[in-house]
């Protein structure tokens, strides 16, 4: 039997971000367990926004909490440890109205069972009431309570990017925008904004992409007009890019290799009549992509593979184009995927970097002569691309680095480099590979 | 221990009736201390064998605000039952829907621990609901075979939306 009255939000919120932050969950299987819990649509807007966020300053206020607390109680009462992070993250973040965060997230401590914390919630919320200004500004005298991202992370992104280093840690811990592609099969963007007009939802085209529309505010995209018939789907603008840069013509055989959850592969397919196999090793993951293809009304091939061990599932016909997205450490997207900052290690990165090259060795053969290879990263390590990209071009004569040049980012290596926050996209880097003809 | 799938509605394994236990082993201890694990980590504060695909008569609860009050209630049986409540019930099985269940507002059940031990307890307000509610789920009954037709057509409706809209 579950609890007859819905769970206290918070006290949901703090368990999911004690097992996110203090034992590795991930925030995205966690929220999907414990979302159903409540039936309200606004309790649930408010726990996704209190997780995402509690995750995204973990490393700040953790701190802090070590800062103002005389015995930490991370190891004895994790879920109250949480909790006060959940606090400090409502006043300070979220900038919720101070007396119905601290008297809410009191009542919280009540109903996770432990009352006679209530107090000590009381005690430390008040406390950064009063003394915030001092508390944050020794906060922000440290690099990583500064950023809330771990120092490994921080010492690359200055050392790749020293001219950029403190916008795109910021851009970090901004919010991202819900963006959404338009399927051309279904409709005009134009046409689509003309539907969201009417239904009273604030959105504009984004200025430099052919099917992004961004909304000013974040809602249930599932209630968005004609979301269930396929004339929309969520994707940031940045991904948005690689159907232009796959550079598609009807007709192509057209492989995606790492293709969950299968976006790349749909907005492809919106565009054009391509022979389209999409691959992914995961299996969890690929009913995801067919669920997609089918709300869209698009149609790929679909298989659960190793796109690194080709013997395994390719025919022996070449391919036109082939997406690689591959594996990475997901630096670029730390403002949509909160938790990977708290359980990316720098220690990843060398095995991240064995899957990248075997994707690239193991599937240029199957490219047909003239035909295009894009290699793709939400990552903004120097380390996952051009120095991955730069010595296969160095060690396959065949392989040529074709020009590409987009409005925002800027070049790196053989390719381009979206930074986070470059016209508020996401962070990705792209490099297109031409296969000389014999 | 490790946590178990909860099968949800309309899941045709919830329909089993389960069958006695008859031997109080390790692997009953093991089969308790996985059930409790899973009930913890949904929140819940009742969960049946049943709806983990385990067909035996026993149950796992603890309805203490401080999640420190553990029972298992193996062959539970209500000896006497007093009153009416109707209160509202939600299920592990059928995540995100709650609803008004009349039951007796006072029970006195008897059972055997895991370890075969026969014990007897006597429960009113969200205990007692929990003892009837996981007994019906040994039985292969659901909360929602007590509501109207419409008033369950309604909820499992709003079932179908939300698992749409999670997937």
């Amino acid at each position: 039997m579950a609890k007859p009255a819905a769970p206290d939000t918070r006290a949901l919120a703090a368990h999911a971000l004690a097992e996110i932050a203090l034992r590795g969950a991930s925030s995205r299987e966690v929220l999907a367990r414990l979302t159903p819990q409540l039936p309200d649509a606004r309790d649930r807007g408010l726990l996704h926004a209190l997780v995402q966020a509690g995750a995204r300053s973990w490393l700040r206020y953790d701190i802090a909490l070590d800062r103002m607390l005389d015995k930490p109680l991370r190891r004895k009462e994790p879920t109250i440890h949480a909790l006060l992070a959940l606090g400090l993250v409502q006043l300070d973040v979220l900038e919720l109205p101070a007396y119905a965060a601290v008297a809410a997230t009191v009542q919280a401590a009540r109903s996770l069972g432990r009352p006679r914390m209530a107090g000590l919630v009381n005690a430390v919320l008040r406390r950064w009431q009063r003394e915030g200004d001092a508390l944050r500004a020794q906060l922000d005298a440290d690099d990583v309570s500064r950023w809330a991202q771990p120092a490994w992370l921080i010492d690359a992104v200055r050392r790749d990017w020293p001219r950029d280093a403190e916008r795109v840690l910021a851009a970090a811990n901004r919010e991202a925008p819900l963006t959404l592609r338009v399927n051309r099969r279904h409709g005009t963007r134009d046409a689509y904004l003309d539907r969201l007009r009417e239904s009273e939802i604030a959105a504009h085209a984004h200025p430099e992409l052919d099917d992004a529309v961004v909304l000013a505010n974040s809602t249930d995209v599932t209630r968005l007009p004609g979301f269930a018939d396929g004339d929309v789907a969520v994707q940031d603008g940045a991904a948005q890019l690689t159907a232009d840069l796959l550079d598609l013509a009807d007709g192509q055989r057209v492989l995606d290799a790492c293709a969950a959850p299968g976006g790349k592969t749909c907005h492809a397919l919106e565009r054009h009549r391509l022979d389209m196999l999409a691959v992914e090793l995961d299996a969890g993951r690929v009913p995801r992509i067919r669920e997609n293809l089918q709300r869209l009304g698009l149609d790929a091939h679909v298989l659960q593979a190793d796109a690194a061990q080709p013997d395994a599932w390719w025919d022996g016909t070449p391919f036109d184009r082939i997406l690689i997205d591959a594996p990475c450490s997901a630096s670029g997207v730390l403002r949509r995927r909160p938790d990977v900052r708290l359980h990316r290690r720098a220690t990843d990165i060398a095995a991240l970097n064995a899957i990248q090259r075997q994707l690239l060795d193991a599937l240029w053969p199957l490219l047909a002569p003239g035909g295009r290879l894009l290699y793709v990263t939400c990552s903004l390590l120097r380390a996952e691309n051009e120095t991955i990209v730069a010595p296969f071009l160095a060690a396959h004569a065949d392989a040529e680095a074709l020009p590409i040049a987009l409005p925002m980012g800027q070049a790196a290596g053989p390719g381009w480099q979206i930074l986070p926050g470059d016209a508020d996209l996401d962070g990705l880097y792209y490099a297109a590979l031409g296969k000389r003809r014999a | 221990m490790s946590k178990l799938t909860v099968l949800e509605f309309p899941d045709p394994r919830l329909r089993t009736k389960a069958a006695p236990v008859a031997v109080f082993d390790d692997a009953l201890r093991t089969l308790v201390a996985d059930m409790f694990e899973t009930m913890y980590d949904a929140q819940g504060v009742g969960l049946a064998a049943t709806q983990v695909d385990r067909h035996q008569r026993l149950f796992v609860m603890d309805v203490s605000e401080g999640r420190d009050e553990p029972m298992v209630l193996c062959n539970p049986r209500i000896v006497e039952k007093r009153g009416k409540q109707m209160e509202q019930e939600g299920c592990l099985s059928f995540p995100g829907i709650f609803a008004n269940v009349e039951r007796a507002s006072w029970v006195r059940a008897e059972a055997e621990d895991a370890d075969g031990t026969t014990f007897s307890v006597e429960a009113e307000g969200l205990m007692a609901v929990c003892i009837q509610h996981e007994m019906d789920h040994l039985d292969g009954k659901v909360f929602v075979d007590y509501l109207s037709p419409l008033k369950r057509s309604m909820l499992l409706k709003k079932l179908d939306k939300q698992r749409r809209q999670a997937g």
